[in-house]
C-alpha cells in the first residue's frame, strides 16, 4: 500500500511538471506565429490611437516575460483570461461549446467501442476464415478512409436523399431547449447527433476492434484457457467471460486515453457536420490568433489528456493484480 | 500538447508542400520571353540594373483560389516583360502582418474590400485608402503620395454639394487610375439564391452594389406559403451582439437588425431618414433632425432624443473606442425638444449623413447609461460588454443566440416599418457544400454567403424548381496592392507597364467564370453617381506594356530580363 500511494505521489509531482512545460510551450508557441490579434481589426477606419487601445486591453503592450509570468499566475488560480475575438472570459466561451463536444465524443465512443470490442471478440474466434479476412479488410479500410469524405458520403445518403436526417447543426432551426437535459433527451437533438456520431464511430471502432482481436489471440493460447476448455465449458462462455475479460484490459486503457484526446474536439467532422464544438472554435482561435482562447482550450485538452492518462495507470493497478509497484515507480 | 504540435506540424508541412507546388506551377506557367523583342547587345553595367526578383504575396490556393490565381496571372505577365516575380502564399493573418505592420519589406500582395452599406459613399475609399496622412499607420499601406490628391481627398471631405463633389470624386479616381495607385483586378459579382416558393420574388429587394442580402429584402420579403420564417446562412461565427462593438460581418448582419438608425442607406446608395423623421441641413455643419414620433425600444420605453445625443456622445467618453472616428467631427448636440436635435459640426464632412447618421446604431440610454458610467472605473470597456437580451428598436427583436450554431430574431409589430416575416434565423454552416444542400432541400431558403464556384451554383439553381439566384455587381473589389516605397515600384511607368501588361477581362472570364466585371477604380460600376465612367487606366497588354518601359528608358539584357534605366541600380539585393 505505502508503494502504491508513493507512486501516486510522483505520478502527480509528474504530471505538474508536465503540465507546467505544455503551459509554456503553448505561451510561446502562439506569440511567435505569424501575425498578430489586430490583424482581424484592419479596416480603412483604423486608427493608430484604436491600435494601442487594443494592444493595451489585450495586454499586449506588456514585454514579453512579464506577459508570461501572468499568465502563470492566473493559471495558478484557474483563470484562464478573456478571448480577444468574443470579448469574454474564455471559460465562459469554451463552455458554450464543450458539452457538445462532450456528447458527440461520448456518443461515438460508446458505438464504437460497442462494435469494436464484440467486433474483435467475433474475429478472433472465427480465426482462419473468410469472416475474419474480410473483417480485418473492411476494418482497415474504415480506419483509413477520411473522415471528411465517409462524412460527405453519410451527408449524401441520409440527409440530402432519403431526407432522413438534418443536414447540419445540433438542434432544429429556432428550438430553444429550457435545459441540457432536455436537449439530451430530445429526439431532434438525438437525430442530428446521429450523423456525425456515426462518421466518428466508423473511424474509432478500428482501433479497439484490432486491439482486441489480437490480445483475444495473446490470451486464448494462456493455459487457463485451454484448462477451460478441459473442463468442457461451452465456446461462447469461455470466450466472453474468461478470455474477453482479460482482452478487454489494454482496451480500456486505449479508451481513457482516447476519451482525453477527442476532448480536443474533431475538427473535420464538426466542420463537415457544422457541429458547434471545441474543434471549430479552436480552428477559430488559432486563426484569429485569440491568444487568451487557444491556449486556454489547448491547455484544458492537454489537461484532461494527462488526467485520464493517469487514471489509467491508477485504473490499471486495480483492474491488473499483475501490475505491481517497483521501487520509486 | 500532442494536438498542437501536431497543428503545427500540419502547417508546416502544408506550407512546404504549397511552396512545391507553387515553384512547379509557376515555372510551368511563365514562359520564357522571345528573344526578338529584346536587343542582342547587352548595356555593360547590366548585372547591376538587373531587376530583382520581386515576391507576390497571396492567399493560400486551398482559402482563396481566386486570388492565388490572379497572382499566377500577374506573374505569368511579368514574365513576360522579363520580371520574376515569385509567389509566396500564406494564411491571410500573415500576409496581414506583413503588410501592415513591416510597411517597407514587401512587394506585391493580394488584397481586396469589401461590400458595406456605409462604403456606398465614396469617402471612406478615397481618402483613408490613398491619403499620405494613412501611410505610416493607417489603411494607406502601400504608401501612395501624390499632394495633388491630398488636396482633392481633403476637398471632397468638406464638400457638401453633390454635383461638385462628384466633380472631385472622378478626379480623385483619374489620378489613381492615371498613376496606378493600385493594380486593380476585377469587381466580383454577389450570388444570392433564394427560394422562390417561399417569398415572393417581387417583394425581394436588389441594392446597388449590396445584391440582395440587405435589411430590405428582411423588411420587405413576403412569405406566401407555410414558410414564414426567413433562414439564412453564415459560415462563421457571431462573435458579439453589441450595439458599440464593430467586429465580425456576420455580428453587423444582426446588430443593424436589432438597433435602428437615425439614417439607413437606400437600395439607391444613398442614405434616406429612418428614425430620423427628416434631416435638415441648415448650413454646412448644422443639421437638424426631428425623430420619428412613438418610436419605443424592445422593453416598451419610449425612444426619446435624450437617448439619441447619448447615442453620440457614449464613443466619446473612450468606453466605445471603435465608433470614436465617426463622432470626432460633432462639436456639440442640443435638444431642442424631446423629439429635436440641432447637431453642430466643428467643420463641414460631406460623408455624415452615410459614415455616421447612418452607421451609429440608436442605444437606450436607461440600459447603457449606467453601464458606461460602471465601466469608467474599469479596464474594460463597452466592447466586452455583453447584454443577456440586447435591446434595441429596430425592426426585429433578439430571440435567442446558439452560439456557434444560430441567431434568432422575431419581428417587431410594433416597428413603424414592421418586417412581413415572423423570424430572422440565421445558421452557422461552415461547410459549403452542405449549405448547397439545405437551399435544395429548405433546410435554409435563403443562401446569404456562398463562397464556391458561381457557375456550379448557377447549375444547381437551374436543375432545381424553387431556386432563384440574383447576380450584382459587388460595390468591393479584389486588387494587388505594389509597394510604392520600393524600387520599381516607387516608378509610375513600372506600375502603369504592370497594369497594362495584366488582362482583366481574361480574369473575370478565366478566374470567375465569368462572374465578375473587369475593374479600374475604387468605386464600383454599380454606383454610377460617383464611377467616373472613362478613366485613364493604362490597357493594352504586353506589347503596350514594353513600349511604356521603354519610354521610361527600361532596357532589356541579352536574356531578356529587364534592367532598371540606366543610372539606377538594383538596391535591395536579389
Amino acid at each position: 500500500m505505502g508503494n502504491r500511494s508513493k507512486f501516486i505521489w510522483s505520478r502527480l509531482a509528474q504530471m505538474v511538471l508536465t503540465l507546467w512545460i505544455i503551459a509554456t510551450i503553448l505561451f510561446f508557441i502562439f506569440r511567435l506565429m505569424p501575425g498578430n490579434p489586430l490583424v482581424a481589426y484592419i479596416d480603412p477606419t483604423f486608427t493608430k490611437e484604436q491600435q494601442d487601445i487594443l494592444m493595451a486591453q489585450f495586454g499586449l503592450d506588456k514585454p514579453l516575460w512579464m506577459q508570461y509570468l501572468i499568465y502563470l499566475a492566473n493559471l495558478v488560480q484557474g483563470e484562464l483570461g478573456d478571448s480577444f475575438k468574443f470579448r469574454a472570459p474564455v471559460m465562459e466561451v469554451i463552455w458554450g461549446v464543450l458539452p457538445n463536444t462532450l456528447y458527440l465524443m461520448l456518443f461515438s465512443f460508446v458505438i464504437a467501442y460497442l462494435v469494436g470490442i464484440l467486433g474483435g471478440v467475433l474475429l478472433a474466434w472465427k480465426r482462419k476464415t473468410r469472416f475474419e479476412t474480410i473483417g480485418i479488410i473492411a476494418t482497415l479500410f474504415t480506419r483509413s478512409a477520411p473522415q471528411m469524405w465517409v462524412g460527405m458520403i453519410v451527408l449524401v445518403i441520409f440527409s440530402f436523399h432519403l431526407n432522413w436526417f438534418p443536414s447540419g447543426g445540433a438542434s432544429a432551426t429556432g428550438v430553444v431547449y429550457a435545459s441540457e437535459w432536455e436537449k439530451l433527451t430530445s429526439l431532434s437533438f438525438l437525430k442530428h447527433l446521429f450523423l456525425p456520431s456515426l462518421t466518428a464511430a466508423i473511424y474509432l471502432m478500428g482501433l479497439p476492434l484490432l486491439l482486441m482481436r489480437s490480445n483475444m489471440l495473446d490470451v486464448m493460447g494462456e493455459s487457463y484457457v485451454e484448462v477451460a476448455r478441459m473442463r468442457g465449458l461451452s465456446e461462447q462462455r469461455i470466450m466472453l467471460k474468461y478470455a474477453a475479460r482479460n482482452a478487454a484490459l489494454p482496451v480500456v486503457t486505449a479508451m481513457a486515453v482516447g476519451i482525453g484526446y477527442a476532448l480536443g474536439g474533431n475538427v473535420v467532422i464538426e466542420m463537415v457536420f457544422s457541429w458547434p464544438g471545441l474543434g471549430r472554435l479552436l480552428v477559430n482561435a488559432v486563426s484569429a490568433s485569440d491568444y487568451a482562447l487557444a491556449q486556454g482550450a489547448f491547455i484544458l485538452s492537454a489537461a484532461v489528456m494527462v488526467i485520464m492518462n493517469f487514471v489509467a495507470d491508477i485504473l490499471y493497478s486495480f483492474l491488473d493484480p499483475r501490475v505491481t509497484f517497483g521501487k520509486g515507480r | 500538447m500532442k494536438k498542437a504540435a501536431k497543428w503545427k506540424y500540419g502547417l508546416m508541412a502544408t506550407t512546404v508542400l504549397l511552396g512545391t507546388v507553387l515553384s512547379a506551377c509557376t515555372s510551368e506557367t511563365q514562359t520564357q520571353p522571345k528573344s526578338t523583342d529584346t536587343p542582342k547587345t547587352e548595356p555593360a553595367d547590366a548585372k547591376s540594373r538587373e531587376i530583382r526578383t520581386l515576391q507576390i504575396l497571396s492567399r493560400p490556393q486551398a482559402s482563396a483560389p481566386d486570388e492565388y490565381e490572379r497572382a499566377n496571372l500577374i506573374a505569368g505577365a511579368m514574365k513576360e516583360l522579363g520580371i520574376n516575380a515569385e509567389i509566396k502564399a500564406m494564411p491571410y493573418e500573415q500576409q496581414s502582418d506583413i503588410v501592415w505592420y513591416k510597411r517597407d519589406e514587401w512587394d506585391m500582395t493580394g488584397w481586396q474590400m469589401a461590400a458595406r452599406p456605409e462604403r456606398l459613399d465614396p469617402d471612406e475609399f478615397v481618402y483613408n485608402l490613398f491619403h499620405s496622412s494613412t501611410a505610416k499607420d493607417g489603411y494607406n499601406f502601400i504608401g501612395y503620395n501624390n499632394p495633388e490628391y491630398d488636396k482633392i481627398a481633403e476637398q471632397q471631405r468638406i464638400t457638401v454639394d453633390r454635383e461638385e463633389r462628384k466633380n472631385l470624386i472622378f478626379k480623385a479616381q483619374e489620378l489613381i487610375a492615371s498613376d496606378v495607385a493600385y493594380l486593380f483586378n476585377v469587381h466580383p459579382k454577389l450570388k444570392y439564391v433564394y427560394n422562390h416558393q417561399v417569398f415572393d420574388p417581387n417583394s425581394v429587394v436588389e441594392m446597388a452594389g449590396m445584391g440582395i442580402r440587405n435589411i430590405w429584402t428582411y423588411l420587405n420579403a413576403a412569405p406566401i406559403g407555410q414558410q414564414k420564417n426567413m433562414v439564412l446562412n453564415s459560415n462563421d461565427s457571431v462573435q458579439a451582439l453589441n450595439p458599440f462593438y464593430i467586429s465580425g460581418s456576420f455580428d453587423s448582419w444582426v446588430t443593424e437588425l436589432i438597433w435602428d438608425r437615425l439614417m439607413r442607406i437606400d437600395k439607391d446608395g444613398l442614405p434616406k431618414p429612418w428614425a430620423a423623421e427628416s434631416v435638415t441641413w441648415k448650413t454646412d455643419t448644422q443639421i437638424e433632425i426631428k425623430l420619428r414620433a412613438n418610436m419605443k425600444w424592445h422593453d416598451g420605453k419610449p425612444v426619446t432624443a435624450e437617448d439619441v445625443k447619448f447615442s453620440y456622445e457614449a464613443p466619446l467618453t473612450g468606453e466605445v473606442p471603435m465608433y470614436k472616428p465617426f463622432v470626432e467631427i460633432i462639436d456639440k448636440i442640443d435638444i431642442k425638444d424631446p423629439l429635436t436635435l440641432e447637431f453642430t459640426l466643428k467643420r463641414p464632412w460631406a460623408a455624415f449623413e452615410t459614415a455616421s447618421l447612418s452607421k451609429l446604431n440608436l442605444v437606450p440610454k436607461h440600459i447603457w447609461g449606467p453601464i458606461i458610467e460602471d465601466l469608467k472605473n474599469k479596464p474594460e470597456n463597452a466592447e466586452s460588454y455583453q447584454e443577456k437580451t440586447p435591446i434595441g428598436s429596430g425592426p426585429f427583436k433578439y430571440e435567442n443566440w446558439k452560439f456557434k450554431e444560430e441567431v434568432v430574431l422575431s419581428a417587431n409589430t410594433e416597428h413603424f416599418s414592421p418586417p412581413k416575416i415572423e423570424k430572422w434565423i440565421m445558421r452557422e454552416i461552415p461547410n459549403t457544400e452542405a449549405s448547397l444542400g439545405m437551399i435544395e432541400n429548405g433546410e435554409i431558403n435563403f443562401l446569404a454567403v456562398f463562397p464556391g464556384d458561381g457557375q456550379l451554383l448557377q447549375q444547381k439553381v437551374e436543375a432545381s424548381p424553387n431556386l432563384t439566384m440574383v447576380t450584382t455587381t459587388d460595390l468591393g473589389f479584389q486588387f494587388f496592392a505594389m509597394n510604392h516605397r520600393r524600387p520599381p515600384f516607387n516608378d509610375v511607368a513600372f506600375r502603369r507597364a504592370l497594369a497594362a501588361a495584366v488582362d482583366r477581362d481574361m480574369m473575370a472570364q478565366v478566374v470567375y467564370k465569368g462572374f465578375a466585371e473587369p475593374g479600374d477604380s475604387v468605386i464600383s460600376p454599380a454606383l454610377p453617381i460617383w464611377k467616373n465612367p472613362s478613366l485613364p487606366y493604362p490597357s493594352g497588354g504586353v506589347e503596350e506594356a514594353k513600349k511604356i518601359l521603354q519610354e521610361a528608358g527600361y532596357e532589356w539584357d541579352a536574356a531578356g530580363k529587364l534592367l532598371y534605366p540606366a543610372g539606377k541600380k538594383e538596391e535591395l539585393g536579389k
